[in-house]
Parts: structure tokens; sequence; C-alpha cells
């Protein structure tokens, strides 16, 4: 018979115990068994009075009868006492309780030393009765000396246990030593010699083992290495092989116990160390053990340990050795594992692992036959824990995970998947894997992916098999999240449907789940689907930001720091700056961050829900669902929210949920994702405006704005001179009221001169309905007036100057032209390179700013800025090729000639201010006579003396001409009409004019009058008079120019014009002066005027001129000639009677 | 010869593994990745003894029903493994030898190649050809 089932938790200690069963019997509820049964274990040593030795006790409550059999083999596995703990009621029971005491004690009884019964509820005269072998209480709780009790046994265990010893030790005279020997071995020694020598020595040296056994037992520990000794030497002698190995493991075991006076099972065993050094201390008496003086008591104990107990190497030696012999017994297998595994453990102790997992290699190929599952289970589980009792973490959580695999074995009925997942989680350590996926965040994967996924896959099915979907998602989800590297794209697809799969039944999401006390599972937020690889907070759309109001910004400059700009960055502030982003988000708009994301995926992903966390502010996050394709390569989403307060807000990260899985990410944990900062300010909000226009809109954008700093864009195509109105109608779109409105434009991007105001508008008509309620709009009309320079395009006259005038059908070598019109007699552009691109149109651009703010952000000093991009193309209409003058016959007026050129396709009139239509066909030039009156440009208005002080001189210049100019415009009214199109504008002569028209053009400043009969007389005006009447003639001079002029003499010479280029001047019989004929006029002053009479006689009817002209003087020269020319005077001398006739 | 050869690196995650492949590959992944307790416990226990005098050649494992399994650890803590059938009781403890250093040779042409990133999976050609060459030699 082979005992079959091995005691895993044997140490060495264990061979100087002695066995005690307690056993429950009857009705005895379990709790209060193991409540009984730890007080009575409590007492594992007890001190033999009298004899300084110390009995150390091992109980089981559970043992079986076969192993109870080898108990001559190696005496710790005898059972020689047995504690029965029972109930019972009534007096009635008793006998029957008694019966089964004996009963119990049977099963035992050939190795049984003594026993008790403890009785529990049992009162009265049988309970009063003093025996030895029975103890009754009241009840459970009322057995306060059950320790007491127990140390009585033990005592007399010991005595039966030492006058066995003594019995044995002093049995060598007997007349015939029996032979002891194990179970399986007794039909082997049937009709055997018994007188042989060989007979007897083994007979003698099994017996010697025996009794080795027995000393230990009794704690006389060096009389058993002496034993153990001859014991070897007696059965080395006679080759038996399995009681030699029982001796030399007793020896080993005696030598450990004196080596190692701590244990070496640890705190399996349960013994009390404590105990035994604070109680017996004193009175005990260790052999071999030192004093506390270093110097044993005992000389010739110190001398047999020296001599008999083994060094540690030999302990080893020996051990295996007596594993040797054992494993050449099959039915010794449980004797070979207990004594591996005792090895393992003192090995463990000398910190010699190597050598213990041999030990441990060849206690896995121990055989023992056919084991039971859980016998299996158990021996896997204390295989681990061997292993990294050695520090074998890896062999160790091997042989876990192979136990847990054993309690899920399909042959076992049930399996139980719950212990099986519990193995498998104390095998995470050994995997080097823990199940925070923040330890996976940094640097490389830790520890062997292929083994950490098996595990991984194990605990999923594990959980899955409990029936708790929660912890198989929880588990899924880590395994995709910190092994996607590891697997391939298979294993990513089976393992992301089943994730779907279980996830359905329970959604995964980002509470800790808690297995034990200290094992809780915190959450797995899916950084890796989608990779995020940047998180960017983006500005609001231009038209959306808000814009601090000046003065206020620069009170927090001023406080902020007293330099306006220093080098020198200090650190706290540094890293402020850093973080926090220099634009602002406001309250109530949708504010946007950009993040790039990834997809690691070989399939289409797609995320749910994704969204942002903030703290900071309330923020009303608006998630996203995306689908990205299969390993897309970075890839733009856009998350967006509103803020419901004003504050700062940080972006903390972001939430999604894939697979069913809600994660929470934050980028706090993510060192990869590059951010340019999360935190930024909110300001209050602020009203939204929407603009919308009469003109169509374009695509257009003037040059130096990019597209999105405009909010939009108008675009119209005008002939110069051309006006159109603008009507733009503004809506408050947003929530607050609209309290103030600003309209600025600005012209960008032109090379052009513009003469006049480009865009001009009308604001107090809008600003008449503020504040503007939300939903509710209000219109303002813009004009747009082009007049754009055109004059000097004279490649599109090419010939024109040759001959001037009605030139006609002229070739035009613009390009445009050319594709509107193609010609085939075009002319070759060769020597005319530089203006090939050259396109007749231009283009004129202007933005329109609108300025506005109200609600709590105007409050706080903001504003919004909303932009509409004009867009004018220009096409020429009119334009003045040249211009000149002709003297009119009055001094006051001249005559303008201005060649006209029609550059359009349309037949094209045009009128001055009092002139008839002039009709102008496509490009035909021609002339035009406007007789103006001359301008007095010094009555125009100066420039500031200030504006004129900064500006230079030509500027200034320019300015002046400008303004001569826009008189000279208005005064001409040149207007033009092409009434096919039914479009009419103005035209310019501005750029037309040259500095010796403007000085034709001039008003001189020295203003003559003439006067004939007090009327004034000027050019073709004829003053008429009568013969033999004076006439008198007054000559006033008006001095407009800043320097005194004078004093001047006139002389006036009458004469008679024939009309045929004969002047007759001879006229003195004709007219005759009354007074002088020369007048004189004083000093004139600025501003002031003179005035000097004469008189003449007219004797003859006739048509006669008069000339003034200056008598010759040389100071008169430094001003101009053309102020010095009078007006000629024409005089009509009628006849009396043709007078009064009339 | 050989049933399975890995290269493990300094953290003790593997840097290459390959098996024969009929057999189940993840046992092999089991087998070497236990066999790093011995190889850690060796390394300890030289490390007090002989300072930097050190056998890079750490000799037999541990022997398990099937296979032997031998150890090879280079100063930079990045452990060979060559797991070789038992049943091949032919070959000597100086061929195991030779293989390894031929192993260390290879994999330090495998390091000196400036476009691989110490630390990541080992999948140069020449290494790889290197171990077929150790493992088809059985025949």
């Amino acid at each position: 018979m082979k005992m079959s089932v091995p005691d895993y938790m044997q140490c060495a200690e264990d061979h100087q115990t002695v066995l005690v069963v307690v056993q429950p019997f009857g009705i005895v509820p379990e709790d209060h068994f193991f409540k009984i049964y730890k007080r009575i274990a409590s007492v594992s040593q007890v001190s033999i009075r009298d004899s300084q030795r110390i009995l150390y006790i091992r109980y089981r409550h559970h043992y079986l009868p076969e192993n109870n059999e080898w108990g001559d083999f190696q005496t710790h596995r005898k059972v020689v006492g047995l504690i029965a703990i029972t109930t019972c009621t009534s007096a009635k029971d008793w006998p029957q309780t008694a019966e089964r005491f004996h009963g119990q004690k049977e099963v035992y009884s050939s190795t049984l030393y003594d026993s008790r019964c403890l009785v529990f509820g049992l009162q009265g005269e049988i309970a009063e009765q003093q025996r030895t072998d029975m103890a009754f209480y009241p009840s459970f709780d009322e057995c306060s000396d059950v320790e007491r009790r127990v140390e009585d046994f033990v005592e007399s265990i010991f005595i039966v246990l030492e006058s066995k010893r003594l019995d044995r030790a002093t049995d060598k005279s007997g007349d015939k030593t029996p032979l002891l020997c194990v179970p399986f071995e007794k039909k082997d020694f049937v009709g055997l010699d018994t007188d042989s020598r060989h007979y007897k020595k083994r007979c003698q040296g099994r017996m010697r083992k025996h009794v080795g056994d027995l000393c230990l037992q009794a704690g006389m520990l060096q009389d058993a290495l002496v034993h153990y000794h001859m014991a070897v030497e007696l059965l080395r002698g006679v080759n038996d092989h399995l009681w030699l190995g029982a001796a030399l493991e007793g020896l080993c075991s005696a030598s450990v116990i004196s080596h190692y006076p701590g244990g070496t099972g640890g705190k399996l065993l349960g013994r009390k160390p404590s105990i035994s050094q604070t109680t017996d201390a004193g009175k005990r008496h260790r052999p071999g053990a030192l004093t506390t003086n270093g110097i044993s008591a005992d000389t010739s104990t110190e001398i047999g340990r020296a001599k008999n107990c083994l060094s540690p190497e030999d302990i080893i030696e020996k051990y295996k050795e007596a594993i040797s012999y054992y494993g050449k017994y099959k039915n010794a297998g449980v004797i070979e594992l207990e004594a591996c595994v005792k090895a393992v453990r003192v090995l463990a102790i000398q910190k010699r692992a190597r050598e213990a997992s041999e030990f441990l290699q060849n206690a896995v190929y121990i055989n023992l036959g056919q084991l039971s599952e859980e016998e299996k289970i158990q021996r896997y589980s204390i295989l681990s824990e061997l292993y990294e009792l050695i520090g074998f973490h890896r062999k160790s959580a091997f042989f876990k995970r192979v136990a847990a695999m054993q309690c899920v074995a399909p042959t076992i009925p049930e399996p139980g998947w719950r212990a099986c997942y519990k193995l498998l989680l104390e095998t995470l350590p050994g995997y080097s894997l823990s199940l925070d996926p923040k330890d996976f965040n940094k640097g490389t994967h830790r520890g062997w992916a292929a083994v950490q996924m098996r595990l991984l896959h194990e605990l999923v099915y594990a959980s899955r098999r409990m029936g708790n979907p929660g912890l198989s998602v929880r588990h899924l989800s880590f395994l995709l999240q910190t092994m996607l590297d590891f697997l391939s794209d298979q294993e990513k697809k089976e393992v992301t449907q089943s994730l779907e799969n279980y996830s359905s039944k329970c959604p995964g999401g980002m509470e800790v789940i808690t297995l034990s006390a200290e094992l809780k599972l915190p959450p797995v937020p899916f950084t890796k689907l989608p990779i995020v690889r940047s998180v960017k907070l983006l500005n609001l759309p231009v038209s959306l930001r808000p814009h601090k109001v000046k003065g206020l910004l620069g009170q927090n400059v001023s406080t902020a720091s007293p330099f306006i700009y220093s080098p020198i960055i200090m650190h706290s502030r540094g890293e402020e700056r850093c973080k926090k982003i220099d634009f602002q988000w406001v309250q109530g708009d949708v504010c946007e961050v950009q993040l790039m994301v990834y997809n690691p995926m070989p399939y289409e992903l797609r995320v749910e829900n994704m969204g942002l966390l903030t703290s900071g502010v309330q923020f009303e996050s608006l998630p996203a669902a995306l689908s990205l394709p299969a390993e897309s390569g970075l890839y733009p989403v856009t998350l967006v929210g509103v803020p419901r307060t004003a504050g700062n807000i940080t972006v903390n990260g972001y939430h999604t949920s894939v697979f069913g899985v809600t994660s929470d990410c934050l980028l706090e944990d993510l060192p990869a994702v590059k951010t340019s900062g999360c935190l930024v300010e909110v300001i209050p909000s602020l009203p939204r405006l929407q603009l919308a226009t009469s003109l169509p809109r374009s695509a257009h954008t003037p040059q130096p704005m990019s597209k999105e700093e405009l909010s939009s864009s108008v675009s119209v195509q005008l002939f110069n001179g051309e006006t159109q109105q603008l009507t733009i109608t503004l809506e408050n779109i947003g929530c607050e009221d609209i309290e103030t409105l600003e309209v600025t434009s600005k012209v960008v991007n032109t090379k052009e001169k513009v003469f006049s105001n480009f865009l001009s508008w009308k604001l107090e008509e809008a600003l008449s309905h503020l504040p503007l309620k939300p939903g509710l709009t209000v219109t303002l009309t813009v004009s747009i007036q082009v007049k754009l320079d055109f004059s000097g395009q004279e490649n599109l006259l090419q010939d024109l100057n040759d001959d001037g005038i009605s030139v006609t059908g002229l070739p035009i070598c613009s390009p445009l032209r050319q594709v509107l019109k193609p010609r085939p007699e075009t002319k070759p552009i060769s020597n005319d390179s530089g203006k090939l691109e050259y396109s007749h149109i231009k283009t004129l651009e202007a933005v329109l700013n609108f300025k506005y703010s109200g609600g709590a952000g105007k409050v706080d000093g903001y504003y919004r800025e909303l932009s509409l991009g004009v867009h004018v193309d220009v096409e020429p209409s009119v334009f003045f090729t040249r211009v000149n003058t002709l003297p009119a016959t009055s001094t006051r007026q001249c005559h303008l000639l201005l060649d006209i050129f029609n550059p359009t396709e349309h037949e094209l009139t045009v009128s001055a201010n009092r002139s008839q239509d002039l009709v102008l066909h496509a490009s035909e030039c021609q002339r035009m006579a406007i007789q103006v009156d001359k301008f007095d440009f010094e009555s125009l208005p100066q420039l500031d003396q200030e504006t004129a002080h900064f500006t230079n001189p030509k500027q200034l210049e320019e300015e002046r001409q400008h303004a001569r100019g826009c008189q000279i415009n208005s005064k001409l009214q040149i207007c033009w009409s092409i009434p096919s199109l039914q479009r009419c504008g103005e035209a310019s002569v501005e750029g037309a004019l040259n500095q010796l028209v403007l000085e034709h053009l001039q008003l001189a400043p020295l203003q003559w009058d003439v006067l004939v009969n007090g009327k004034p007389c000027d050019s073709d005006l004829v003053a008429d008079c009568k013969v033999g009447d004076a006439v008198t003639l007054e000559v006033k001079l008006t001095n407009l120019s800043k320097n005194p002029v004078g004093p001047l003499a006139l002389t006036v010479m009458p004469f008679q014009d024939y009309q045929n280029g004969v002047q007759n001047y001879d006229l003195d019989k004709a007219v005759t002066f009354i007074g002088s004929e020369t007048f004189f006029i004083d000093t004139v002053k600025p501003k002031e005027s003179s005035t000097c009479n004469g008189a003449l006689l007219f004797l003859y009817m006739g048509d006669y001129y008069l000339n003034i002209k200056f008598q010759d003087d040389n100071t008169r020269r430094e001003l101009p000639l053309a102020w010095f020319t009078l007006p000629s005077v024409y005089i009509r001398a009628l006849d009396t009677p043709l007078q009064a006739g009339a | 010869m050989a049933v399975c050869i890995a290269v493990i690196a300094k953290e003790n995650y593997p840097l290459f593994i390959r098996s024969v492949p009929t057999q189940n590959e993840l046992k092999f992944h089991y087998t070497v990745h236990t066999s790093l307790d011995v190889v850690e416990e060796k390394i300890s226990a030289v490390g007090k003894s002989l300072g930097d005098q050190r056998e890079l050649y750490l000799g037999l494992l541990y022997p398990t029903e099937d296979y032997k399994v031998y150890g090879y650890v280079t100063n930079s803590k990045v452990k060979f493994v060559i797991v070789v059938d038992s049943s091949n009781t032919s070959l000597r403890d100086n061929e195991i030898r030779s293989m390894f250093r031929k192993l260390h040779n290879s994999f330090t042409d495998v390091m000196c190649n400036p476009f691989y990133n110490p630390g990541d999976p080992i999948q140069s050609k020449a290494f790889n050809g290197i171990v077929s060459g150790m493992m088809v030699q059985t025949g």
C-alpha cells in the first residue's frame, strides 16, 4: 500500500513534532470547531517540566489512515494523539457520544499514545465526574482552560513518548529486534530468513533510525544525531535503500534543526518563535544552542554537535542522496516529493536558488500515479510557491498558470473559473504585468509580450466564464491598449470583435473595478484608438475674435512690468506664459480644438461621442462621431464646444467611445502628444453680426489679407467715373444687443491714384437703430465711386499724338483686347514686351470694417470686427488724351480744349456743363472745347500749416494740384453715358492737367476792371456811346497777390480794326482825350484796390478799340506778364439821332 | 540542432525568437521566458564572485524532459538562449559555445547597423540566416 497524498507543507522541522489529530464528531458547527481548533493549535510547543525539553506538536484536523501506516518509517507521520470535539446536550445522549468517541479512537488505535474528548453543551452529573480523557464545557464560549487541558494532554503524550524512546533505546540486548517496515514492504518479507546476519543488521539499522526519530521528537537532538549516524552505517551495509534514505533524511532534519533554529518553513508552519523565546528562554536548554554569554552550557554537547551535525553543504548532499534512494521505490513517491520540498526550503534559507531549482525540477517529474484534479492543482500551486520562495518568479508564474488551467480542465465536471481567475491574477507579477495602463505609457514595453498576451487572453476568457462581462471588457481593453504593437492584424480584428461583443452586454467605462482590497483594476483609456499626435486650441474665426479696447490694454501692460521690453524672461512667468494661449474664446460661442489623430488599426475605426474634457468654466461639449479609414495617417479632427461661463478654461483631454468602451484620455498621461498650451481665457459674451450685401459675393481677396480675415467680399465692375450704391444689411444673429457700431474703410493694395472718396456712407441712419436687439437688422448704404487716372496710357493711343484728332479704329495692343476682340491685323508687340501683361482694367480694393460691441463683453472692454472686402474692376470710360487752353476774348475766361478718347466698345456720349452732347463711337477720339471761367485757385482753402510742415514739398504740391483738379472738375461737370448699357458717370480731367494748362486757367492775381460809362466792359462785350458825349473810362486794379504792386502808369491807345489785318492807330482826329491819356495808379497793397479815371470823346461814329498798355517800367518785370494783360475795350460810337430813333 | 533560438534584451523582453515551425511556438516562449529566472540567478551569483572577468557562456540553464536550455549573456546584459532537443546527446558543450559565439558575432553586426534602433525587434536578414543555419543542421 502506498501513501498517496503528499503534504506539501512539510519542512525539516516537522521531523521533531508529534502529530495530533483534532476531529469533530456528532453535531459540531464548523465555525465553532475551527475556533476551538485554533485555540488548540496555538499550543504548538510545550516545555516539559523537570527535563528542560520541549515537545513540538503538529495538529491536523484531517489525516488519512494510509499515511498513518507509514508511522514506523518516520515517526512524525504517526498519529499519536487524538482530540475529539463534540457536542452533547443531554445526559441521555451521553452513552452514545462516548461510544462514538471510542469509535474515533479505533481509527488510529494502532499508533495512538493518548486521546482526549472535549464535550460541549453537557451539564450536570456526568459533566461533574473527573475523567482524564474527557473535558466538559457548558458551551463553546465558556471553555477558558482548553489550552491548559491541551498542555496536560501533550505532557501525557510526552511521557508515553519518552517511555517508548527509553524502551527502544535500551532494547539492544533484547531477544530479537523486530523488523520495522513500510506498508508496501510487508509482503516482500514473507518467508525471509530471519536469522541471517543480513536480516539482523537490517532490523537493527531500522530500529536505530526509529530511535533516532523518537529522540528527535522527544527533544534530544544530539542523541538523535548519534542514532541516525549509526543507522546510516548499518543500513548502508545491507543496502536497505529506502530506510537508508530515511536515516539520511533524519540526519538532515536534525542538522537543519540545529543550524536554523528559526525554522525553514516560514510562517506556513504556524510556529510561534516568540513564545519559545520569552517563556522558555530561561529554563529551556536546547542542545547545541548557545547561551547568552556565547559559551555553550554543556561542552560535551558542543563537541558532539561538531562531530555529528552535518555542515550546510553536507545537508544538501545527504538530501540528494536520500532522494536518490527514495527514487528507487515507486511507492515512496510521496516521501521523495516531500523530501524534495523540505530540501528546497532548506536551500531557500541558504539562498542557493539554483540547486533548489534542481530539486524542484526533480519534484516536478516525480510520478505519484493517478492524481485527482484537486491534487494536481495543489501540486502546481505549491511548486509555484516554492519557486517564488527561491526567487524564480517566472517559473512560479508558469506553474501558477498551469494550476489555474488545471482548475478548468475539461475533465472537471464543474470548472472552477473563479479559482482559475484568481490564480491567473496571482501570476501577473511573474510576467511583469500590472493591470494599470499607466505603467505602459512611459518608455518601451516591459516584459515578454507573447506570454503576457496569452495571459490576458486567458484572463478575458476566465472572467467571461465567471459571468462577469465587465471584467472581460476591462481586460480586453487593456489587452488592446497595451499590446497593440504586438497584435497581428488578424488578432486585432478578433480582439476588437470580441470586445464589441462583450461591451454590448456591459459597456466599458472609466470606473475602477475593485476585485479585492489590494487589487483594483484601474480604468483603461484607449489612448491608442485613435492615437492623438497633437492638440491645438483654435482661435475663433477672424470675424468673431474679440479685440480689446486699446486704452484698457495699456494699463495692463504697465502694471505687469516697469519695462517696455526685457530680454529676461522670468521663470515663473515663463511657465505660465507657455501654457496660456494668447487669444480668447467668447462665452456662448462655439470654440474649436483641433486634434491630429491616427488610426493604427488595419480597418476602419469608428469613434463615437468624441468630445473635450475641460475644467475651469462650465463647458458644453458637443461630441463628434468620426470614422477613420484604416491606417489613416494623420487626420485632423475638430472637437467643438461652447463655454457657458467666463473665466480661464483648461482643456485636460478628450473622451471617446470606441467599441462600446468609453475612455477619458487625459493629456497629462500622454507625453507624446504635442500641444501648444491648453489654457485659454474665456471672455464674457459678445453680440454677433451677420452681413449681407446687395452686390454679388466674390472670391477675390485683397492681397495683404488672408481669406479668413474677411467675413465676406463683394465684387463689382465699374467704368471709370461711375458710382454704385452698395446696400449692406447687418443682422444681429447673436444673443446680445449691439450697442455700438463703428465703420471704417481702408483702401488696400493699390498703386493707382484714387481721386475722390472711393467709399462713402452715412452712418447716422444706422446708428439711430442702436441698440440692435437680437434678430433685428439695420441697413447701411455705401456709395462706391471710382475715379482713376487712365490718361497715362499712351500705348492705347500710340498713333494718336501724331494727328491728334478724330482717330478712329486705331489698333489697340492690349492682350486682353486681343482676347476679347481678336483682330487679324493686330500689330506684333515685339518692341513692347514690358507692357505685355498690361491689362487696361484696373482694380481697386478696399476693406470696410465694422466694429461692434455689446453685452457683458463690452463692459470688459472687448469689441468685435467684421470686415467686408470690396473689389472693383475699373474699366476705362472716357479719358482725356490731351488738354489745351486757348485764351478767350475775356481775360476772365478761356477755352479748354479736351481731346476725349472713348476706349470702350460702346458708343458713348459726353456732355459738359454748358455744351451739348458729344457722341463718341467706340475707340474714337474727338476734341471738345469748353469755355470756362478762369479759376481763382488762391481762394482755395490752404492746407493746415501743421500738416504742411510734415509733408514734403512734393506731396504738398500734389495735394494742391488735386485740389485744383477738383475745382476744375466740379466746374466742368463732364459726364459720360453709355446708352446701350445704361451706364453713366463723371469724367475727370485731373490727370490730364499739366502745369501750363493750370497756369492758363488761373485767374491773374492782379485783376483789372475797365468800366466804360460805369459799365464793366470786357472782351466781346460792346459798350455803346454817343458821338460827342464824353465817355468815362475807369480802370480798377484789385491786388489779390501777396505783394504790393505799383505804382503803375497806363496808356490808353485807341485804334480801329478794319478786320483785314490793318489796324489804324492814327485817330487823333476821331478821338480826343478829356484830360490825360495816361493813367497813374499808386502802389496797391495786397487785398486792396485802386481806381483811376479818365474820359474820352468820340467825334465820329465807328467801332473803336481801346488798347490799354503799360508804360515800360523795369520794376514790374518780376511779375509775370500774364498778370498785366488788361481786357481790351470795344466801343461802338453811335450817332445821337440814331439813338433817339432807337 | 537547435529547436529554438532567442535573443532577449537587457530589460528581459524578446528581441528575437525563432523556433522550429512544427511545434507550438508559445511553448518555447514559456520555456525561454522561465529560463530567465535561472539566467538572472546565474548572473547575480557570478557578479558577486568574479567581478568583471565573467564568462559569457552560462552553460546548461536547466534540462526539461524534452529539451536542454543553454544560456549566454553579453556584457551589455543581452541574453541568448538556445534550446536543443534532449535526445540529441551527441552535442558537446564546445559546439554549443561556438554556436553562441557565432550568434554573438552576428548580433554585434546587427547592432553596428546604423539603421537599427537598439531595443527594437531584430529583423536583420543576415542574422536570420545565421539562426536558420543553426536550426537546420540537425537535418
